[in-house]
Formats: C-alpha cells, structure tokens, sequence
C-alpha cells in the first residue's frame, strides 16, 4: 500500500486530469509568463555576453587606434614605416557602410589577416573552416566571410555575389561566422580598398602595448594622425542598460498578467477543489498534509511552468533578437549575435519567479481555504462574502499604494527606481479596479430602467459573475494600460522624431567624399545650376564628464542652424538665444544630454579641453537630440577651427535649388564627375528612411510584447468564462427548464461582462495616459537623457475597445460552444434531482 | 466508548444567541448502534460535528477511546478521524476526480489499514464489482452512497456517524442499502451513530434517541 501521503497528492492532482481547460488555462497563464520574462531576460544575457564578446571583436580589443585627425584615412606608407619600426601589434582595418541593390545597408569591415597580432583574431584558431578558407580570403577574386543571419537576411548562399546598389559586385560569399565579427561582412584589405576605390585604411588598431613601446609609437606618428585610448566596451555596456532596463519592465508587467491568470487559475482550482479538500479533512487529514500536498503541487507546476516557460522564451527571444540586434548595432554600435545561449543563473532565475509567482497567488486563497471550519469550507455563500471583504480591503491597499507611489514619484533618482513606483501605481489602480466594478455594477442597475425585468436580472447576475472575473479583469486592466501607456509613448517618440527629424536635416544631401573638398566643390562651376547652398561640418571628438562627446563646427548661416529647435534656452526666445550664438564666440548650444544627464542649464557655463588648455563657454540654449547616446556641442564653425587644429570634416550639407525639378539627378551626376562615389552621399529621404526603419525596428519588441500581454489578458477571460459555465452550469440548466433560451443566456454572461470590461477600459485610458506620462517624463529622461512632448490621441484607445469586444465575442463563442456541449447532461442531471 | 458529559453548544446570528445543546449527557458502548432522531433544527448534525472534532463544544467534555476530543489538538483530531472514525454524510462526498476503487480505498490508504480480503467482501456486498473504473459522476446515487458506505468501513472503524445516509436515495432504495449497511457496520465490530428522520431506519439501529430542547431521550 502506497504512504497516505501519496493518496492526498493523488487526490488532489487528479483535478487536473479531469478539468483539462483548467490546467490549459494554469499552464497558459504560467507558461506565458515565464515565456515573456525569460524572453528578455535570455535577450539581455545574451547581449551582455555578445558586450564582452565585442571586446574582442576585430578591432574593438585594440589598446588605441590610430585615427586621421580630420578624417582622411591613413596611408598605406605610413603603415608600412609602422611596421618596420617593430610595431607588430599594429594592422590596418577598413570599414565601409554599403547599401545592397535592395536597399539594405550593411557594415563591411576588412583587414589583413597576415598582419594580424596573435591575441587579436584568436577565435579563428580553432576553426577549421578559417584553415582551410582562408588562402582564398587573401587572394583574388576573394571571399566575402558573411555570418549565417545575415546571410539569411539577405538571402545569400555560399558563392553568392552580392550586388550592392551602385550595381558593384562582393567577391562571392562564404557563410562563415567568425565569432568577433558580429553582423558585419569580413573582407581581405586588398579587396575592400578595390571596392572603396581608395589606397587608404580606415584607421591602424594597435593591440597590446607597452608603456614604452607606446611612448615610442605615439613619437612616431605625424601631426595630422592622433593616438585614442579605446574605451568603446566601456561606454557600450553603459550606452545601452538603459534599454536593456526597458526590456526588463516590459517583460516583467508581462509576468504580471500572467501572475493575474495564475491567481485565476489557482484560485479556480482550490475553489473547485473546495469539495475533495473538505472530504480529505473529513477522512482524517491534518491541515499542514494538506498544505505539504499543495505545497508539492506548487513546486510541480513550478517545474513544468518554467521548463514550458523556457521553451516559449527561447523562440520569443529568436523571434525578437533580429530586430532588436540590429536597432542596437544601428543606434549604438552594438554587435548582438543571432545564436542564443542558456545559463543556469537565468533557468534558476525563471524557476526561483515562478515558484514566487505561484505561491504569492495561492497563499491567500489557500489560507483562507485551510482557515475555515471545515464544515463552512464548502459553502458558496461564504465565497460571495469573502468577495466583498476581499474588495474593500483590495481597495484600502490600493489607495496605501498609490499613496506611497505618489509620495516616492519626486524622489525617482534611476530606472530601477522609476519601474518601482511605476509597479506600484499600475497594481494600486489594478486592486482598486474591484470596487470600481462592483461600484459601476451598482450604477448600471440604478441607470436599468425598473420595468425591463430581463435587463435587472442580466445586470444583477453581474454580482455572482464578479468573483470569478475579477482577476481576469485586472489582466485586462493592466494589458489594456500597458498597452496605451507604451504605445503612447512610442507614437510621442515617433512624431517628436520625424517632426525633429525634417528639422534637423534640412539639408537635401548629406556628403561625406574623401576625394572632394569642400573648397573644391564651392569652386567647381557644375554645381551652380542645382546647388542652393552648401556649409562645411566639422567636428572634434573629446570626452566630457566621462563620456563620448562631440564638439560640433557649424556653420551659423546654414539653414538648419537658423531654426534648430531648442527645448530650453536663456534670454526671452529660442531665437534670440540662437542669434547670441551667432554672433558671440564664447557661446555654445548643448544637446539635451547635457541638460539631463550632467544637469547643465542655460545660462551656465562648461569647460572644453582646446588645443591651448581648457576654455569655458556659456550655454544659451538646448537642443532636442533624440536616440543620441553621446554629450554634443554646437559651436560656430570658426570657433571650433579656431580652437582645435586638428579637427576633423564631418562632412558637406548640401541644399538644393528648389526651383529645378531634377535638382537631385543634376547632383548625383555632378558629384560623381567631382570624384565622389556612389555610398560618399546620402540623401534626406535616404536618412529619413534609414533613421524611421531603424526607429521601427527598435520598437518592433514593444509591438510583440504589448500583443502577446493581450493574448494573455484575452485567455485569463476565457478562463474566468469557462470557470462561471462550469460552477453555474446546474443553475443554468434550471433556467433552460424554465424556458430560457440559449441566446438569452448568453445575453446573461454577456451583459456583466461587458459592463465590466467598459469599466476597465475606461480605467484604463487615465491610467495608459499616466504610465505614458511617467515614462517620458520620468523615466526616459534618466534612461536616455532627452525629453520630447507627450502626443496624446485617443484613436489607439478606440482600437483597443474594438480589440476588446472581439476578445469577448470570441470567448463567448467559445463558451458557447461548451455550453451547447454540456447543457443536455446538466439538464439529464436537473431531472434527475427534481 | 464513547461518553458525553453535559455538553453545550450555542450559536449567534445576528446577536441572537440560540442554544443547540444544553447539558447533553450520552454513553455509547462499542459495537452497538444508535439511531439519534429529532426535528429539523434539534442539533442531530451539530453533535455529530461535535463526536468527529469538526466543531468545539462551549462546554462539557467527550470522551472517545479515552481521548477529551474538546482538549485534542486539530493535529490530533485529524489522526482521530483518520483512524477511528468514519463519517457517511448524505452528500456521498466521494471524491469526484478519482475512480469508484480509489475512492473506496482512500480513507483505508490514509491510516494504512488495508485488507484485501474485506475489500473484496464489500465490493461484492455492496454490488459494486462492476463500477470499480468508473468515476463517481457515472454511478446513480444508490451506487455512490455504497461506495461512500464502502471507504466508511474498509479500514473497520470504532465509530462512524452517519448523518442522513440514505436521504437521497428513494424508500426501496434507502431500505436496501441501510439493510447493509447496518449489516456491514456490525461485520465490521464498528459502532453506529446515525442521524435521521426516517423511523424506519431508525429501526435497524440496536437503540433510539430522541433529541430535543438540547437534550437526549430514550425511546423505548
């Protein structure tokens, strides 16, 4: 005979067996959960090690680089003479921005494969496909090493040429993925130089060095070349917690709902079960065997919620890496590899969750199961009272919450912080959502004229339908507030970007040629029948406060700069502080980094390191600088050549005359005949294109997330449905055999359900408005460092309801359906007992 | 076996307070059975609740196999139950999601007292060879009141209180199955404490009593 204990195990687990929706809707509920938080977290892990992964990606380990002051590259003698002089630890890299003939653009990196240190390409060692393949890398007509997601990406298969847009021709591809070479194509120098047209290398990597040895490199170097100390893995990992942070949150209000229809779900299963635990208590069995079996039951469904869990998360993260790989190559440089990883830390992490997760949602109602005589234990009745006790005291923790919530909103000091009291207020308003059901029930029914019977008696059926949706109903609060609040967000920063966007860029093309000087190009007569106007960018690269800063020369006529839109300045308007700008040299325009991140106000003054010691200027305005992860300052043009010799071109901004209608074709074929190749330019819609895909991208996750939180919220619903069919079914037998039809019962399901999805709904648009509020004002401040205007628009509110009532039509279909199948047994059974 | 000393019991509802039992004075001697008769509202199933320690009396003392079920522990209770007692109770209260076999098992798994043998004797007694697979909700109530009436007696109890066991079931079949269980209850060496209305049931108990204004009464 098997231990007692194994009887009370078997007992209760075999509820399960025979309420298969149950343990669908406690499996759903779990595995969704853990699937959207390990989702991110596996994407988070996984860009963490891809972050001390790029510390030795080619290039990216070096000790310094050796760089073109003003950007012109570095020559091929130089690196010669270099490499005489015993300096083997420098090699040359070449990196180009291309676009294909589909329009995609893609990153090509090359470098000299014999040249290279031993500890600066260690992961090909191993490789034998690097063995045997690397002969043809070196020698014409070359391979083109394309890692295998990008192949995909772009539908390359080994001896493929890809075809870039100005119609040249990759040496033909091997898909090959060297581990430091991220998404980027990996060509032999001698190839890429051909393909760039040019003698020049990007910039020297030096690898490990000495103190000596670099004192003696750094004598060496010409006047026009600089030494920079490599700290890219450094700023990369900073650059980028602040999204990783949002991720987290994202993940974690997704956790949320699911806890919302575990809560459901368990609570479902205790009070179904509310019959057999009170046989076990009646045949002998003590309280805490109880407790010990349900305990078991909990560590279960623990195991099997984050093994099930894991798997979602694991083809959620595929599913989502691509897209947020490259926003994070696009707008930080950040290499994320495509193949993902498991740790234990993050298994643990995910079981350690749920079991929390699964035990915070069933120890009140267990409690509160276990505390009742046992002869009280089965009563419904009890149930309804408990509901309204449950309600208030909800509420009373709600209004604590929200008051604790507001009090510690002022003193929001970081991301962490700011989810934290952002936590707190989404689950106050979710607990005080109870009484606000039960509050417009009560009103529905005063509003209910006193003759239409049939309607009293639908709304009034809403109270015995209340405990059962009730959780439900928080998951669709929460889902629906998350789902305004960040897509409010996302449309804010999308309106503030393009907006920003066609006012930053004015320009009509943006060029950046080696070969063509802004002299040159001012002097040539070609340009005269499209060329409006043209100013020099230039810039100095220097470190401020810790971070990548750019000192940025422009020029004070040129259009952009004329009207660059300002969130803060000193005087009485923007442009009276853009004019003192203008016209006095010791003024600068800062971006709103600057402003945030090191509190810099206008009026204030910042000290620059220049070529003649530190110089301060004073700041008279603040410029909106979106998705920037760096300081920027804008200083005249002559200001900055007049201060750093050895500053840089960042380019030509050309403006085209509008009154030509092929202004655009006239340049490109008057460019090329300057010299300048097709990649040296960009146009605006070009930039336009680019920066919105990227911008697209970047939030595709947030679209997936906000969708899969309703699909959550959409089946803790059907459950809550299913659980009124289920417990009600004898009582609506008996309603059948008095006549009512089967479309009128429905009416009767339907009727509270939708009054109290309304409620919700309407909860939820203050709420979304508030969450959406917090995050720009709040949160994306500290995370990111600039502000933009909230766009409040209440169509994504109106889609959500037509969401919302298709989520109800479905599950009353749904229901519906069980109900056609169950109501003949039901009404077998009522004969039965009449 | 069982001994009750001037035991009370009251109950409030909306501060009005209503006593149930006031100075109940009982003896029960082992392997008899009793029939515990009374209106509607007497407290038959509170002095049921009160033998089994689902309740607590407000004063007075039962003694049960030598232990003060007022003074025990719900731990201690729990035991009590699991091995002494069995309780049969109008409802069936079968467990729904287990088979007729594992239900007639349950309580015998739970206190480790299993005989196969007597399993097999009930099984056959009680006509249930052929439902053993099945689930509770696929019998007819006759049928799960035996099976209820088989998990009270496989572990051979010293005591069930039985409240109502037949009063879902129609006469014919309330007169089958009493008829065996009472039968049973004796095979078993158990005694019997049974709640009902019905004199005709009463009449397969060795004694009757009649419970009324809080106390107990023979009835000759």
């Amino acid at each position: 005979m098997k231990p007692p204990f194994y009887w009370i195990l078997k007992a209760l687990l075999s509820h399960y067996w025979r309420h298969p929706w149950q343990t669908l809707f406690l499996s759903v509920g779990l595995v969704a959960g853990v699937g959207l938080w390990s989702a991110v977290q596996i994407i988070n892990q996984h860009a963490e090690a891809s972050y001390r992964e790029a510390q030795s990606l080619l290039g990216a380990q070096a000790s310094y680089w050796i760089r073109s002051r003003r950007d012109e590259g570095i020559a091929q003698a130089l690196y010669i003479d270099l490499r005489r002089a015993g300096f083997r630890q420098v090699f040359p890299l070449v990196e180009l921005e291309v676009s294909t003939a589909s329009g995609i653009s893609i990153s090509i990196i090359a470098t000299d494969l014999l040249a290279l240190p031993d500890d600066a390409y260690s992961g090909s060692d191993d490789d034998q496909g690097f063995a045997d393949d690397w002969l043809e890398f070196v020698q014409p007509p070359y391979r083109a090493w394309v890692p295998a997601a990008l192949a995909d990406e772009l539908g390359l298969v080994s001896g493929d040429r890809l075809q870039l847009r100005d119609g040249r021709l990759l040496p033909p591809a091997l898909i090959q993925s060297q581990e430091q070479q991220g998404r980027r194509v990996l060509l032999d120098i001698g190839a890429a130089l051909a393909l760039a047209s040019s003698d020049r290398f990007s910039y020297l990597v030096v690898g490990s060095i000495s103190p000596h040895e670099y004192k003696r490199l750094a004598s060496q170097l010409p006047d026009h070349l600089e030494l920079i100390e490599n700290q890219q893995h450094v700023d990369l990992r900073a650059l980028t917690a602040s999204l990783h942070s949002h991720l987290t949150a994202m993940s974690l209000l997704s956790f949320a709902v699911g806890l919302f229809i575990v809560f459901n779900a368990v609570r479902f299963s205790l009070w179904y079960r509310r019959a057999t635990l009170l046989d076990l208590r009646l045949m002998g069995c003590a309280t805490h065997q109880l407790f010990s079996a349900i305990l078991l039951e909990t560590l279960i469904w623990s195991l099997l919620g984050t093994a099930l869990g894991f798997v979602l998360g694991i083809l959620l993260a595929h599913a989502l890496l691509p897209g947020l790989g490259a926003s994070l190559q696009s707008l930080y440089a950040a290499t994320v590899e495509a193949e993902l990883g498991l740790s234990a830390k993050t298994v643990i992490q995910a079981w350690s969750i749920t079991l929390l997760g699964l035990i915070w949602a069933l120890s009140w109602p267990l409690y509160r199961q276990l505390q009742q005589s046992s002869l009280e234990a089965g009563s419904s009745e009890r149930m309804l009272r408990d509901e309204s006790s449950a309600r208030r005291w909800l509420a009373l923790a709600a209004l604590l919450l929200a008051l604790v919530a507001g009090l510690a909103y002022a003193r929001i000091a970081s991301v962490t912080q700011g989810f934290v009291v952002l936590g707190m207020m989404l689950f106050a308003a979710a607990w005080l959502l109870p009484i606000l059901l039960a509050a417009g029930l009560r009103l529905v029914a005063w509003l209910v004229p006193r003759k239409s019977l049939t309607l009293r008696w639908m709304v009034s059926d809403g109270w015995s339908q209340l405990p059962a949706f009730r959780s439900a109903m928080m998951a669709l609060l929460l889902a629906l507030t998350a789902n305004l609040g960040v897509g409010t967000l996302v449309d804010s920063f999308r309106d503030a970007f393009v907006g920003w966007l066609e006012v930053r860029q004015s320009a009509d093309i943006y060029l950046r040629a080696p070969r063509l000087g802004f002299q040159q190009l001012q002097a040539s007569p070609s340009t005269a029948s499209w060329l409006a106007d043209s100013h020099h960018r230039i810039g100095v690269t220097t470190r401020w406060r810790g971070r990548p800063t750019l000192v940025r020369g422009i020029d004070p006529r040129a259009p952009d700069s004329l009207v660059l839109p300002l969130s803060r300045w000193q005087g009485e308007s923007a442009a009276l502080a853009r004019q003192t700008w203008r016209e006095q040299p010791g003024k600068v325009l800062v971006n709103e980094q600057v402003h945030f991140l090191a509190g810099v106000l206008p009026g204030e003054n910042i000290e620059l390191q220049t070529d003649s010691g530190p110089r301060s200027f004073e700041v008279v305005g603040v410029f909106y600088d979106y998705g920037n992860p760096y300081f920027q300052f804008y200083l005249p043009d002559q200001v900055v050549a007049s201060n750093w010799n050895h500053y840089y071109s960042r380019g030509i901004a050309l403006w085209l005359n509008k009154d030509s209608d092929d202004a655009m074709q006239q340049a490109i074929a008057s460019l090329k005949a300057l010299g300048a190749q097709p990649g040296d330019w960009i146009s605006q819609a070009e930039i336009r294109r680019l920066s919105v895909g990227i911008f697209d991208r970047t939030f595709a996750i947030t679209a997936a997330m906000n969708g899969l939180t309703m699909i959550v919220a959409a089946i803790a619903l059907l459950a809550s449905l299913l659980a009124i069919l289920q417990e009600r079914l004898p009582q609506f037998a008996q309603w059948r055999a008095l006549g009512l039809r089967q479309g009128e019962q429905l009416l009767l399901v339907a009727t509270p359900l939708l009054i109290f999805c309304a409620i919700a709904w309407l909860l939820s648009i203050p709420l979304g408005a508030l969450l959406s509020w917090i995050l720009i004002d709040k949160l994306n401040v500290i995370s990111f460092g600039w502000s933009m205007p909230l766009v409040w628009d209440f169509i994504p509110a109106l889609q959500l309801a037509g969401v919302v009532v298709v989520i109800c039509a479905l599950t009353l279909l749904l229901v519906s359906f069980q109900w056609r199948r169950k109501m003949p047994q039901a009404l077998a059974q009522l004969g039965e007992s009449i | 076996m069982l001994s009750i000393d001037n035991l009370s019991k009251s109950y409030h509802y909306a501060d009005v307070r209503q006593d149930v039992l006031s100075g109940l004075d009982f003896d029960m001697a082992a392997g008899s059975s009793i029939a515990l008769l009374g209106e509607s509202g007497s407290g038959k199933s509170t002095l049921l609740h009160l033998i089994a320690g689902l309740d607590r009396p407000d004063s007075g003392e039962i003694l049960f196999a030598g232990h003060r079920i007022h003074d025990e522990s719900e731990s201690a209770l729990a035991e009590m139950r699991r091995h002494r007692l069995s309780l049969v109770f109008q409802q069936f209260h079968l467990i729904a999601t287990l088979t007729v076999l594992d239900n007639i098992r349950f309580q015998a798994a739970l206190c480790q007292r299993f005989d196969p043998d007597y399993e097999g004797e009930l099984v056959a007694r009680l006509g249930l060879v052929t439902q053993l697979d099945k689930y509770p909700y696929q019998l007819s109530r006759g049928q799960q009141q035996r099976v209820a009436i088989a998990r009270a007696l496989l572990h051979k109890p010293q005591l069930v209180l039985a409240d109502e066991p037949t009063g879902n079931l129609d006469e014919a079949s309330s007169l089958e199955v009493m008829g065996l269980f009472s039968d049973l209850v004796k095979r078993a060496g158990s005694s019997l404490l049974m709640v009902t209305h019905s004199q005709a049931m009463a009449a397969f108990m060795d004694r009757r009593v009649n419970l009324h204004n809080g106390r107990l009464a023979e009835i000759e």
